[in-house]
């Protein structure tokens, strides 16, 4: 079934073991009335392992349990939408590289292809294919460094190692095309910079078996674990409405039952999407445990089209027609992808010069962190870790 | 109960199965991996096909290229014609403290004057010892591989 998380659904909250209105009455009530311990405000961060950037969060405590939480943004902001608007496009690729660093590719490709549509260019299709192979390859990589560290921040240390060492094989497949390994601005406009060398489809076919098969060893290591599975199961459960409310999306909305992927249902944003046989991963729980589940089946799932896509990758030129020097026609145009942490968009509007009048741009963890002061009221101080690490957000990509 | 000492005990395979596997750290100062040839890790100059254009400079994304020329006039290639003006490069410095590294110089370059070499080994206690100069840049010349063969299905270009 296909919800659009922004209309009201009939039905109200899914069927989930602990009612999540419960943790408001319960974050309501005095639960030390006779002791009258009062409050304990506790900083945690900016500097916090937990955060992966200098989030700063500041928890009210009753005892062990949070009575109110204040995420506080901004140590990291760079400023891109106005930096952007001094810079051309070519230039601007670079600095969009360093929003999301984990998944820089697929920043760039949402902002090349708006450029694209503005100026009526469309990349040819092996330009296309690499395009979403290399995208794929980030959302690998990205997911197995969260497989293996969320492991970490609940206490197992073994699984981080095992991420580091498996996100390699990605990380090493982008390199070897780009020549970056975490920026590899290697978009243009009309296409890509460069063809694939040579040797990198076969590396690449035996580099995703062994994803899958890490894969496949996450899931027994630490999706199997009990001790895993008593600290995430209904640790921060987000309703689907309450989640389709805040703006939360991607891979936290779909582990709260909302089938619903821009990739699937969006405009594809330039790519092969829709040529391949995929499918979108949901779970019903909204909790911790359904958010690692559901970023364990996408993984999965990217390294199976990524070896569909070196199946069927065209031959032909990887660059259109373009001008020497690029200036954009005036106009507006609005492009979202499902980036691996949620949904990112962009707004050009240019003003026919060779840089962009004014960009927004909307990134995944800015909407996702927003739910934290709900979801964080009524949890225990350990449980805040796991649902920091649960969401998965990048500081880059809050601040911008 | 059962399934929870299964998933324990299934664990514990995991982990014993990856330490009969050798090794995947690389003792870094001891042995040395070998970046890819496509790496981006130091831009080389070849001096001589410079044309002082600034294009580089100009296209840098943070305006870390500083360059400085003069023109100087040679004697006419025939008999009897116009002396030529040359422009000579005096100053190409590169610097790696603000570098993105991002390969927009190597890419704009006209006349194939800026390389990319893998080379990574270049830090330095003092960050001002990381503005290059141009000798320093030369250098790196040496390092820059061959451009590789592509994966089929590739279209080849012709040499410009």
């Amino acid at each position: 079934m296909k919800v659009d998380p922004r209309l009201p659904t009939p039905g109200g909250i899914p069927e989930v073991d602990i009612d999540p209105m419960l943790y408001r009455h319960l974050a309501g009530a005095a639960v030390n009335v006779e002791l009258d311990t009062g409050d304990m405000i506790l900083n945690l961060g900016p500097q916090h392992p937990a955060t992966h950037g200098t989030l700063r969060l500041v928890v009210r405590l009753d005892g062990e349990r949070v009575i109110a939480a204040d995420p506080i943004i901004g140590y990291m902001h760079r400023g891109y939408e106005k930096l952007v608007e001094y810079r051309t496009y070519p230039q601007i690729t670079t600095l969009i590289n360093r929003i999301d660093w984990l998944s820089s590719f697929a920043n760039e490709v949402p902002f090349i292809f708006a450029a694209e549509q503005l100026m009526g260019i469309e990349a040819p299709p092996r330009a296309r294919y690499i395009r979403t192979m290399l995208t794929e390859l980030s959302r690998i990589a990205t997911f197995l460094l969260f497989l293996g560290e969320m492991g970490l921040q609940v206490g197992a240390i073994t699984p981080a190692f095992y991420g580091f060492r498996d996100r390699e094989y990605a990380l090493n497949l982008i390199e070897a095309v780009t020549g970056g390994r975490f920026h590899p601005n290697f978009n243009r406009i009309g296409g890509v910079k460069d063809d694939l060398p040579w040797g990198w489809i076969n590396d690449c076919r035996q580099s995703m078996k062994k994803v899958l098969d890490s894969c496949d060893d996450f899931e027994n290591l630490v999706a199997g674990n009990p001790i895993f599975e008593q600290r995430t199961r209904s640790i921060g459960i987000v309703p689907r409405e309450l989640g389709a409310a805040y703006g939360v999306s991607g891979s936290n909305l779909r582990s709260s039952g909302v089938d619903w992927d821009l990739r699937r249902d969006g405009d594809p944003y330039g790519l092969v999407y829709d040529e391949l046989d995929w499918k979108v991963w949901t779970h019903p729980d909204g909790d911790s445990f359904a958010r690692y589940w559901v970023r364990l089946q996408e993984t999965r799932e990217s390294a199976r089209m990524v070896l569909q896509m070196l199946d069927a990758l065209p031959s032909g030129p990887i660059m259109a027609k373009v001008p020497r020097i690029i200036k954009v026609p005036e106009g507006e145009v609005w492009v979202n992808c499902e980036n691996p942490l949620g949904e990112m968009g962009y707004y050009i509007f240019s003003k026919g010069a060779t840089g962009p009048f004014r960009v927004k741009i909307r990134s995944a963890s800015f909407s996702n962190v927003s739910i934290l002061p709900w979801l964080l009221r009524g949890a225990y101080v350990p449980d805040v870790i796991t649902i920091l690490a649960s969401l998965y957000f990048i500081l880059g990509d809050i601040d911008r | 109960m059962k399934r929870q000492v299964k998933g324990m005990l299934g664990g514990l395979g995991i982990t014993f199965r990856t330490m009969m596997q050798p090794s995947v750290t690389v003792q870094y100062p001891h042995e040395r991996e070998e970046p890819t040839p496509r790496a981006r890790g130091v831009i080389a100059l070849k001096e001589e096909n410079c044309t002082v254009c600034m294009l580089c400079a100009r296209s840098c994304p943070d305006w870390c290229i500083y360059i400085e020329g003069h023109k100087e006039q040679r004697p006419a290639r025939r008999e009897g014609g116009r002396p030529r003006s040359v422009s000579l490069l005096d100053r190409f410095d590169i610097d790696y403290a603000l570098c993105m590294y991002c390969g927009i110089c190597v890419e704009v370059c006209p006349f194939d004057a800026l390389f990319w070499s893998p080379e990574f080994e270049y830090s330095e206690p003092n960050i001002a010892e990381l503005l290059h100069d141009k000798d320093r840049l030369g250098e790196w010349m040496e390092t820059v591989p061959e451009p590789e063969p592509l994966e089929l299905g590739a279209e080849i270009k012709g040499k410009k």
